[in-house]
């Protein structure tokens, strides 16, 4: 659903309000003059406030408004005011359940791809000297390059039950995307090659910040290179780690969705339906606006819970370079 | 203070801004939809046709385009824009819906639009296409149906009519064909001249094939979500079924005949006679040569015969039966219906439809696709498609199905895709996942009886 970075913004510093303090008492001053000392700030956010509110809260408030209504997305056909009927609806189907636990699945799945291999990736290629790095780099990069619908063609044709590829080398003779216990497992391993390259960029970037005084100091103290690493430098990456998993558990399922599109369909029955894909038949595959609305609220409320409480556990986890 | 009031202003913006741009609350009562005048000799009009087959690459967009310039020089004052469905499925033809809905919804939708037969009452209850006897009186519609010289079969005249009158012309479909590899069936030791003419012969014949040549034995393309339920249908009709009742009031898809046939596939199944496949994989496979059948239709045909090249024969047969019943084919495919909104586009749209359903297109539809010729007196004349026919072996049981043709009917109500879909689903569940298909059938039709009896929307 919110796929656009909030980016804090400091409190505008109010210089002019100290420098006129002197002059002259708030108190005698005229409203206008008043509302000229302390409009500049906001007229300077005004652009951005409207857009943000034109395409985000506007859209966000229509949702909620949306999500009370019974309606098939057709203009002719009036839309009729339900209450919270679609709640009590989406709430009574099973299937809302399992997508959830799906969900989960997927997350939990993808957490190697983007927390676990990436470390190991960066602190290997770290070793390596020249450009054979930027080669190192360049090629575990290369896959989050690939359209996500292009890649899905391609694993496709490797994952082919009579002629893939992945079954002559394993010698099986598996449907991967059309069997139940496997489509999901399929999904996840596809989606993780996709963004591992990304996590990748992301952990070097978080190396390349980590002051290499502290290692040469810890050498210098005696510590082995694995010591350094689990002590020094792992502790310093964990606000980076950290981003890495909200954003895992934030944009996971969004991330499968391309993928579940082409490859599977959230089938075969259901066993890649997740949430996003849940609420994607609701409103543009059955055109049930409201249920699907109510659906994207749901998963709005819910994802600000889960987010609030990995930013609290981050911070709490996370060790400064202060 | 100045923050609680600035968060006021936001507040009331957004609930000012957010009401507007949804929908109408106000019924969409239309007046009654008037005929409209023909074409003035000068008058330029420039319609769009938004059609599936222009998702397919090959025979399909190049036939289609073929069809479309010759029509461009019959009318040069009409110019079409053909355009395929928008959205990336897999197959383009489950887009059509929402592809249309959401151009109705900005409030431009293509004139013509090619809609599959499964989504009839939707089409024209919710989505109001336009009648066709109104636009431009019955005796049009009906003359455009008897043809110049041939006209269309009986069974397909009515397919796209609704209480009586008619809103879509018919225009492409075919019957569930079986189709074999005439090679596959010699080296399994079957004979290649005797297709299997029951279930449970294609069963056997199938196990046979897949024991002694190692490769697929037999794949029924309706027995999944994504391959929607025409043949399903075919199916239970064939076993004295059916999914819906005659005054679409109930569903009757869990009811003993459609179980039965669930549980014939699914032991097919079990017994390692019917891979599990997805239907575009099963449709490659077949293609490559590596399944020995395929309950498919016709439009799928020029595909097999490409892939088959001079590697394997391909084979065709009509649908096989259940045990000392009559089988009963349902038709594929879809209508073309007409939503433009000036009289001007109406009258040029109707115009489309009627080329797009003459003798003419007709014999390019059936040569480049395979699709049935509708218009069946064409298959005896030596100037149509006679030559074509004597060579093409394929066609005649496709054409002699017509006879116990019943309609593909579509699900009722605002609701149609999630009872269609969940319906599907459940006998996907059975037949590939080893679901209890009296168990799934039964849980997915209460539900979706819920659905129907506006428990929904």
């Amino acid at each position: 659903m919110v796929s656009g970075t909030f980016v804090e913004v400091a409190a505008p510093a109010r210089n002019r309000e100290a420098g006129t303090a002197g002059t002259a008492p708030a108190s005698r001053e005229s409203g206008w003059s008043r509302i000229r000392r302390l409009a500049p700030p906001y007229l300077y956010l005004v652009p951005a406030v409207v857009l943000l509110v034109v395409w985000t809260y506007q859209p966000l408030a229509q949702t909620f408004v949306l999500s009370t209504y019974s309606w098939n997305l057709v203009p002719s056909t009036p839309m009729v005011d339900v209450g919270l009927g679609n709640y009590e609806r989406l709430l009574g189907t099973p299937e809302l359940g399992r997508a959830v636990w799906r969900t989960v699945v997927v997350i939990l799945g993808m957490l190697p791809f983007t927390v676990v291999i990436p470390v190991a990736v960066a602190l290997l290629t770290r070793r390596v000297r020249g450009r054979a790095q930027g080669v190192y780099r360049a090629l575990v990069f290369a896959p989050m390059l690939v359209a996500p619908v292009a890649g899905a063609a391609v694993w496709q044709w490797l994952l082919d039950p009579s002629a893939g590829a992945v079954n002559r080398v394993l010698g099986t003779d598996v449907n991967w995307l059309n069997t139940a216990s496997t489509a999901q497992w399929s999904i996840i391993v596809i989606t993780g090659w996709h963004v591992v390259g990304f996590a990748v960029l992301v952990v070097t970037a978080g190396l390349a910040g980590i002051n290499p005084d502290y290692a040469a100091a810890a050498q210098v103290d005696g510590a082995s290179r694995s010591q350094v690493t689990r002590w020094v430098t792992l502790p310093l990456l964990s606000p980076t780690l950290a981003f890495l998993a909200l954003m895992t558990v934030l944009l996971s399922a969004q991330w499968t969705f391309p993928l579940i599109d082409t490859l599977t369909q959230g089938g075969p029955v259901s066993s890649t339906t997740n949430l996003y894909y849940l609420l994607w038949e609701y409103g543009f595959r059955s055109h049930d606006a409201g249920l699907a609305a109510a659906a994207g609220v749901l998963f709005f409320l819910g994802f600000i819970v889960v987010a609030a409480l990995l930013t609290r556990l981050a911070a709490r986890l996370s060790h400064h370079d202060d | 203070m100045k923050r609680t009031l600035l968060a006021a202003c936001a507040a009331t913006l957004l609930l000012a801004t957010s009401a507007c741009g949804l929908g109408s609350e106000s019924t969409g009562s239309e007046g009654p939809v008037s005929r409209v005048p023909e074409l003035k000799p000068d008058q330029k009009v420039s319609i769009v046709f938004e059609s599936y087959n222009f998702g397919q690459a090959g025979a399909w967009t190049d036939t289609f385009n073929e069809l479309i310039a010759a029509f461009e020089k019959q009318h040069p004052n009409i110019s079409v824009t053909a355009q395929k469905p928008q959205g990336n499925s897999a197959n383009p033809a489950t887009d059509t819906i929402s592809s249309l809905q959401s151009q109705l919804t900005a409030g431009s939708p293509p004139d013509v639009v090619q809609l599959g037969f499964s989504d009839l009452d939707f089409t024209v209850n919710q989505l109001k296409a336009l009648p066709l006897d109104d636009l431009v009186g019955k005796d049009a519609v009906q003359a455009n149906f008897d043809g110049e010289q041939y006209p269309y079969a009986e069974s397909a005249r009515t397919l796209g009519d609704w209480n009586g009158k008619t809103y879509g012309v018919p225009f492409v479909f075919s019957t569930p064909m079986l189709y074999y590899n005439k090679q596959l069936f010699t080296q399994a030791g079957l004979d290649p001249e005797n297709p299997p003419a029951t279930w449970a012969e294609v069963r056997d014949a199938a196990k046979t094939i897949q024991q002694r040549t190692g490769k697929g034995g037999a794949y029924v393309d309706c027995l999944t979500k994504a391959a929607k339920d025409w043949c399903f249908q075919a199916l239970v009709r064939s076993n004295g079924g059916r999914v819906l009742s005659e005054d679409r009031s109930t569903l009757t898809f869990a009811e003993e005949p459609s179980v039965e046939v669930v549980r014939v596939m699914q032991d097919m199944v079990k017994a390692g006679a019917m891979p599990n496949r997805t239907q575009m994989q099963a449709v490659e496979s077949f293609a490559r040569g590596d399944l020995g059948m395929i309950l498919e239709s016709s439009a799928i045909q020029g595909t097999f015969l490409k892939g088959a090249g001079d590697r394997w024969e391909l084979g065709a047969a009509a649908m096989p039966s259940f045990d000392g019943k009559q089988a009963v084919p349902t038709n594929s495919g879809a209508a073309l219906f007409v939503f433009s909104k000036d009289a001007a586009k109406q009258r040029a749209a109707w115009e489309l439809i009627r080329f797009l359903t003459s003798e003419r297109a007709y014999t390019t539809i059936a040569t480049k696709i395979g699709y049935l010729p509708l218009r069946t007196g064409l298959v005896d004349d030596p100037d149509g498609l006679k030559q074509w026919a004597g060579e093409n072996p394929y066609l005649e049981p496709n054409l002699k199905q017509l006879e116990h043709l019943e309609p593909w009917v579509s699900m009722p109500g605002a609701n149609y895709l999630q009872i269609r879909d969940g319906m599907m689903q459940a006998v996907e569940n059975a037949v590939y996942q080893g679901a209890d298909p009296a168990e799934s059938l039964r849980s997915v039709q209460e539900e979706a009886t819920g659905l129907m009896q506006g428990g929904g929307k």
